[in-house]
């Protein structure tokens, strides 16, 4: 019985441990977007930073100028690491990032352009080109052009 | 059962070693399947650990006395209770309970992390099960194998150490080994930044819950181990710096002064190096306390074995330990460059370091008096043991300087702090400090360290208080809340913060209390039914005792003798006290159960410290019933455990999961749902 056990007992662990080695299956030597990066850490501790420079100074414990004094100098280092962050970030994504950036901008000076002259359906709020008398989300009658609620 | 255990122990070995192997090589490497291998070489051991501990307790519970580790420390009549505390009795299986709590904190931090810091966990899995590894060496390489025959059936065990037969043997070792254990993890690593690279604070935020769980178990185990002497050890005291109780203040020490150094790091990018070293050091201390403890090497009540080898292995693995982290810190000193200088010596940064100090201060004085022994025996060959008076002339002075800055660093801020606002700040805690030391002074206390240790806590407190108070005015003011819902969101939005305050509010309590030791009364008196005996209270008021008899019985493991007293306060009656002798027949020991009667103000504790006639009392003869008794009354010692929950709240605070922890954990849980429904509605 008790020998039973025991070569149970060694085969179930010498097949846990040499089973990936021989299957090849991996552990992740890396983790995929789970950690905060360097720029985001150091952003983090900024800001942690600002936040406890601001109690201090609610606290009574900092005077008006070391306040202002520290408030500058901890928001210079926040600011280098929100660029390192953004930075990151554009290297991480590559060009996708501008494009993708870009057919944002495009779409919001789309909908911007629509709004100059559209209005605002009262019922789903969709914003349609001027002149439309229908929603173009949901069919409701449009009254007054520009205004997306009766005043 | 037993037989699988040991069984266990011995594939657990080999697989420790694969598992640190697989963790460096596959960590340098870079190889996923190495890793993997080694890290279900964790859980794996984890399991072989259990085996082999439930096989020691099964050898326990069906008094398997034929294993020299069941017939010292158990016999036939104890109580079940005691015999499965069994595996945490004695030297050999307090090992194997080491090695599986160790085991047990790596297989949750090998699970925690396997989506999380990669780069990390190969060698933390590496450095792990070397700790394991190293541990299951000794057990079975050492002459310490709980396993180990006798090679005859004795018909009943020795039975455990009486003194060991009281509640607190299931609380006080496993907490105290929970705290020891837990550090494993920090230093693993640390250990680890230290061969991936990844210097900077990351190690320390990852592992920040880890310091604090470890510290928050020390400290209650350390709590658990003063109420047990308290209780047990029939003295009247709480502390008697003996070498074992020194031995777990040492990494305490040293690990207060981590948790505060991290800080500076995590703020600042300082102290990379000190960071680096208090980690070794604190590691270092724990395996250093169940060394002494379980080596035999200092007398000590602790101590139940003689072994040299083990001695050895302990101290070349320390040793190795320690070159190793000290090669590596070498290494890696150009990535542990401070990033930033202190700017003022008016600043927390300043103040953290000056803790630091006095605590590692402290470690090192109480260190030197443990080991100084083994020193004097080396040079003059005889051991000189130095006794309480050393260790308080020493830690007193220390601790009144520790007390005044858990009250000094909060008022300071980050960086610098203005001056004239700090002078505003410390004004009134100070003069509350004072007028309460002046107070006790006008009320007849002349012992000077405990009118400083009353005036230092009344500041400490009073600037607590005036922190909360002045924290939740500015909250309730900018948001426009209640008082009340402003401290508790602020107390919410900072809980380190907030939670470190009530810590020291509990520690503060606690030396509040330690200095009613100053005023310690004792009287020691003989006598027959009937009479009395009183003792006056520095309080002022008095308490009267009236022995009323003396009665035995006799207990499956024991016989005892139990006398009867009732009190009177100041003439009115508060109730029966009993005090009782143990004679423990399978030991052949006799120990005393005292009385404690426990007031806010003070303890009265009863001690029968002798019987006339023992066998009389037995036969009851009414002309044998003279005793001796020893009554003492112990200031304040009741705000010692009151401390010690305070100070747990503060605890459980710091290490609640932060709102932004939770709310990144429910994103991503919103975010796997959302996923989910459009991957459903994609295939449907």
């Amino acid at each position: 019985m008790v020998t039973l056990g025991a070569l149970l007992l060694v085969g179930f662990s010498v097949f846990l441990i040499l089973h990936p080695v021989i299957s090849g299956k991996e552990a992740p030597l890396e983790s995929a977007g789970e950690d905060p990066s360097d720029a985001q850490f150091r952003k983090r501790v900024s800001l942690l930073q600002l936040r406890d420079a601001e109690y201090e100074y609610a606290m009574g414990k900092l005077g008006e100028e070391d306040y202002q004094a520290l408030r500058k100098e901890i928001s210079a280092e926040a600011l280098a690491a929100i660029r390192a962050e953004l930075a990151e970030t554009r290297e991480s994504v590559g060009p996708a990032y501008e494009s993708e950036s870009a057919d944002l901008e495009q779409e919001i000076a789309r909908v911007r352009a629509r709004l100059k002259g559209g209005t605002f359906c009262s019922e789903c709020g969709h914003p349609n080109d001027a002149g439309s008398r229908f929603c173009s989300q949901c069919g409701s009658p449009l009254q007054s052009p520009r205004t997306s609620s009766a005043p | 059962m037993t037989a699988l255990g040991e069984f266990a122990l011995w594939i657990a070995l080999p697989i420790s070693f694969w598992g640190m192997v697989m963790g460096f090589v596959g960590g340098s490497q870079k190889r996923g399947d190495l890793v993997l291998s080694g890290e279900r070489s964790v859980h794996i051991v984890l399991v072989l650990l259990v085996l082999a501990s439930l096989g020691i307790v099964s050898a326990f519970l069906t008094d398997q006395f034929q294993y020299y580790y069941v017939a010292a420390y158990s016999n036939r009549d104890l109580d079940t209770f005691f015999k499965v505390a069994g595996l945490w009795a004695g030297q050999r299986g307090s090992l194997v309970f080491w090695a599986v709590l160790v085991a047990f904190f790596s297989s949750i931090t090998v699970f925690q992390n396997r989506n999380r810091n990669r780069e990390f966990m190969p060698y933390v899995v590496g450095v792990l099960q070397g700790i394991l590894g190293f541990f299951l060496v000794i057990l079975l390489f050492a002459q310490v194998n709980p396993f180990e025959q006798l090679g005859f059936i004795p018909a009943d065990g020795q039975g455990l150490n009486p003194q060991l037969q009281n509640y607190w043997m299931m609380v006080h070792p496993p907490v105290l080994y929970l705290g020891f254990t837990a550090f494993t993890i920090p230093f693993a690593f640390a250990m680890a930044a230290l061969l991936n690279g990844r210097l900077d604070s990351r190690w320390i935020v990852l592992t920040r819950r880890w310091t604090l769980l470890s510290w928050f178990f020390l400290t209650n185990g350390i709590i658990f181990g003063m109420r047990w002497a308290y209780e047990e050890l029939g003295w009247g005291g709480y502390w008697f710096w003996d070498p074992v109780e020194n031995a777990s203040l040492l990494p305490w020490l040293t690990a207060t002064a981590f948790l505060h150094s991290v800080m500076i790091q995590e703020n600042r990018g300082m102290l990379k190096v000190w960071n680096m070293s208090l980690v070794l050091l604190t590691f270092l201390l724990t395996i250093f306390a169940t060394f002494l403890t379980r080596s035999g090497l200092i007398d000590s009540v602790h101590t139940f074995a003689q072994n040299t080898t083990i001695a050895f292995i302990f101290l070349a693995f320390m040793a190795s330990v320690l070159v190793a982290a000290v090669i590596l810190i070498l290494h890696r000193l150009p990535d542990l460059r401070s990033e930033n200088q202190i700017e003022s010596f008016l600043s927390r940064e300043a103040a953290f370091l000056l803790n630091n100090l006095v605590l590692l201060g402290a470690a090192f004085a109480i260190l030197w008096g443990t080991v100084f022994p083994l020193v004097s025996e080396a040079f003059t060959g005889q051991a000189i043991a130095v006794g309480p008076p050393f260790f308080n002339r020493v830690n007193i002075p220390i601790g009144l300087v520790l007390l005044a800055l858990t009250g000094i660093g909060p008022v300071i801020a980050w960086r610098r702090a203005t001056g004239r606002n700090l002078k505003k700040n410390f004004a009134f805690p100070l003069l509350v400090g004072v007028a309460v030391s002046a107070a006790i002074f006008a009320l007849g206390a002349r012992n000077g360290y405990a009118l400083a240790t009353f005036g230092i806590s009344a500041f400490v407190l009073a600037i607590v208080a005036v922190e909360f108070w002045k924290g939740a005015g500015a909250r309730a003011r900018i948001e426009g809340e209640g008082l009340l819902t402003a401290f508790v969101h602020l107390v919410g939005r900072n809980r380190r913060r907030w939670g470190g305050y009530i810590v020291h509010v509990g520690i503060v309590l606690m030396f509040m209390a330690f200095a009613g030791r100053a005023f310690e009364v004792e009287v020691r008196k003989a006598l027959n039914p009937g009479e009395t005996v009183s003792v006056a209270s520095p309080f002022g008021h008095e308490y009267l005792l009236t022995y009323e008899g003396i009665s035995s019985s006799r207990e499956a493991n024991f016989d005892r003798w139990v006398a009867l007293m009732t009190v009177e306060r100041n003439g009115v009656p508060v109730g029966p006290m009993t005090t009782e002798r143990r004679f423990y027949r399978v030991n052949r020991q006799m120990v005393t159960e005292v009385g404690i009667r426990t007031t806010p103000l003070e303890d009265l504790y009863l001690i029968l410290a002798d019987v006339e006639d023992f066998e009389g009392v037995v036969a009851n003869d009414p002309d044998a019933q003279r005793i001796m008794v020893q009554v003492m009354l112990n200031p304040l010692v009741a705000w010692i455990w009151f401390g010690g929950v305070v100070l747990t709240i503060g605890c459980l605070i710091a290490l609640w999961p932060s709102p932004e922890v939770v709310r990144r954990r429910e994103v991503s849980a919103a975010e796997g749902e959302a996923t989910g429904a459009l991957a459903g509605a994609a295939s449907s």
